[in-house]
């Protein structure tokens, strides 16, 4: 058997080639507190640096064996470039993920700067991107970056119930809020795109069925996610977490190369749903099992994800940091074993 | 004093109201209410609180989902805020009217689920006493023993904010060990509640709704 790259690897994964075993990577954040003790900095400083943001994604993926790399790892870079702040908890005990401080509670007052990529922590973000483009120019991992889809982004940066409300009361002003919260993630991510992304998950979360019907789901979330992959170019993942089961199919309408969702999805159906054709990327909790799982619960967990018919293990969200190293390391090392199968839609070689 | 006529026919509005989320009609039946001189208490939990657990029952079988539950708790917040001045201590009885802590930990800014477990409190009689969202640890505690509340209600969405919570209940609990602690949000099992020393728990804003109802629909029975 011909070993690849992690590049190779993934990139032939999104194309449906046959490889030689499968991936380990993901779509959510991968940086692990042991990545970080190591670097000997607090996971509050690694946001603002370039050098750590590189070099913290790194060093995890050496440590685990992983086969791609994926910045940043909070949720607010958009938001603070956008003007609404961040908050990094700098003195607060333990992991804290960034939050946006100040949200607009009126869409009439929310302004996109033309020039947003060049706000906030976007160029460093830029320049740690080009770091691991670097380090990786021989292939030992890929990139890749997410953006968060426009129902998501627009959460971030205007206040979710009246968001939420604004879908049945406000509908035309709303739509064509999401509509600019659209234009502004083409824009994002063609940005990483052009910065050299492997491939780029574009993670509307907050759009499952734990909140919003099918129905509106179909009618407001579905075309903006469209044109957000029909305008993109490298390997695409449309990724949502919590309840998908409902949206499943129109998930997959949307045009993404690869569809990837969380434990709350039965991906077994899923994938009876699909056909064997399509990516299908899930489904564990991370936290729930690697970081508060025992050892002896991981294998049986991505044993079965890879029954259930995923063509790569993804977490359903970002790794938490606070992982057991024995649990990713049985992680990695189950896929490494149990991936050596063909997957629905990806052969092997 | 309103016949029973009169008095279905405005309990009716309420409770139609708020399932329909119809905002002018819960503040019309609300007013009708007070003008026929219905019984304030009786109003909110026979028509608006009624009305909130079909919501509850509608979310559970997916004809509802969370921007309905907002509308909702709008209009039912309206028919409240006209109707709870006006009831009097002796209706509540010796139901449950304590005080409560309620806030979003620190490192979450979602308070979704926060403020319709806090719309659930208020209906049933509680003082609450909201810190918001993104709430540092130890102002739980601090507000805690500033207003002797006998429930600390705890809310954290993101798995990544959850443990925060945790250490709340030990401070609390190290102070005072008869405070029942209450936690909500998405990654909050029975397990987590259990582990962490909790008194009760929710799982998401629909599940805090479910079980803020029960909390109501019990208030109710014994009411009845």
């Amino acid at each position: 058997m011909t070993e690849m790259t992690p590049k190779e690897r993934i990139t032939k994964l999104f194309k449906k080639e046959p490889i030689d075993t499968m991936p380990v990577f993901s779509g959510q954040g991968m940086v692990t507190i042991q990545a970080i003790e190591k670097m000997g900095i607090r996971f509050a400083q690694v946001h603002t640096s370039a050098e750590y943001l590189a070099q913290s994604a790194m060093v995890t993926a050496e440590m685990f064996d992983f086969d791609a790399v994926i910045i940043p790892y909070d949720l607010c870079n958009i938001p603070e470039a956008l003007g609404r702040g961040v908050s990094l908890y700098d003195g607060a005990e333990g992991i804290l993920y960034p939050t946006v401080p100040h949200k607009w509670d009126k869409i009439e007052d929310v302004q996109i700067p033309e020039d947003f990529l060049s706000k906030g922590r976007l160029p460093m973000i830029d320049e740690a991107f080009r770091k691991l483009k670097a380090e990786s120019e021989d292939g030992k991992f890929a990139v890749g970056a997410y953006v968060l889809g426009p129902f998501t982004m627009a959460g971030q940066i205007y206040e979710l119930d009246l968001l939420l409300k604004g879908l049945r009361k406000d509908r035309e002003r709303v739509l064509a809020f999401l509509g600019q919260m659209t234009d502004l993630v083409i824009k994002a991510a063609k940005h990483y795109e052009a910065l050299g992304a492997d491939y780029i998950s574009i993670r509307e979360m907050g759009s499952g069925s734990d909140l919003l019907s099918p129905r509106m789901w179909k009618d407001m979330i579905k075309p903006n996610l469209a044109r957000i992959f029909d305008a993109l170019n490298c390997p695409t993942v449309n990724h949502i977490c919590g309840s998908t089961d409902l949206i499943i199919e129109m998930m997959n309408e949307c045009g993404a190369d690869a569809i990837s969702v969380d434990h709350k999805n039965t991906a077994a159906e899923s994938r009876k749903k699909l056909g064997d054709d399509v990516l299908l990327f899930g489904n564990f909790d991370p936290y729930g099992l690697l970081v508060q799982g025992d050892v002896s619960n991981v294998e049986p967990v991505i044993k079965k994800c890879i029954d259930d018919g995923v063509d790569a293990v993804w977490p359903g969200c970002d790794l938490w940091p606070d992982v057991k190293k024995e649990n990713v390391d049985a992680y990695v090392q189950t896929i490494r074993t149990c991936g050596k199968q063909a997957s629905p839609a990806v052969g092997r070689i | 004093m309103a016949t029973e006529e009169v008095r279905q026919e405005i309990l009716k509005a309420l409770d139609d109201g708020v399932v329909e989320y119809e905002e002018d009609q819960v503040k019309e039946a609300a007013q009708r209410a007070l003008d026929e001189g219905l019984n304030a208490y009786d109003a909110v939990m026979n028509g608006l609180a009624a009305g909130m657990e079909k919501v509850g029952k509608l979310y559970d079988q997916q004809e509802y989902f969370v921007p309905e539950l907002l509308m909702c708790a709008d209009a039912l917040y309206i028919g409240l805020d006209i109707l709870k001045p006006h009831i009097n201590t002796e209706d509540l009885g010796d139901k449950p009217k304590g005080q409560v802590v309620i806030g979003t930990v620190q490192g979450d800014v979602h308070d979704i689920g926060k403020n319709i477990i806090k719309l659930m409190f208020e209906v049933a009689g509680f003082t609450v006493h909201d810190l918001g969202r993104d709430v540092p640890l130890e102002k739980f505690v601090e507000e805690q023993l500033r207003t002797d509340s006998d429930i600390v209600a705890l809310s954290a969405m993101m798995t990544t904010t959850m443990m925060g919570m945790k250490k709340v209940i030990e401070m609390i609990k190290e102070k005072n060990p008869n405070v029942a602690i209450m936690l909500g949000g998405a990654p909050v099992t029975k397990d987590t509640a259990d582990l962490f020393g909790a008194d009760g728990y929710a799982e998401t804003a629909g599940n805090a709704v479910q079980e803020a109802i029960k909390m109501i629909s019990q208030l109710r029975k014994m009411q009845g």
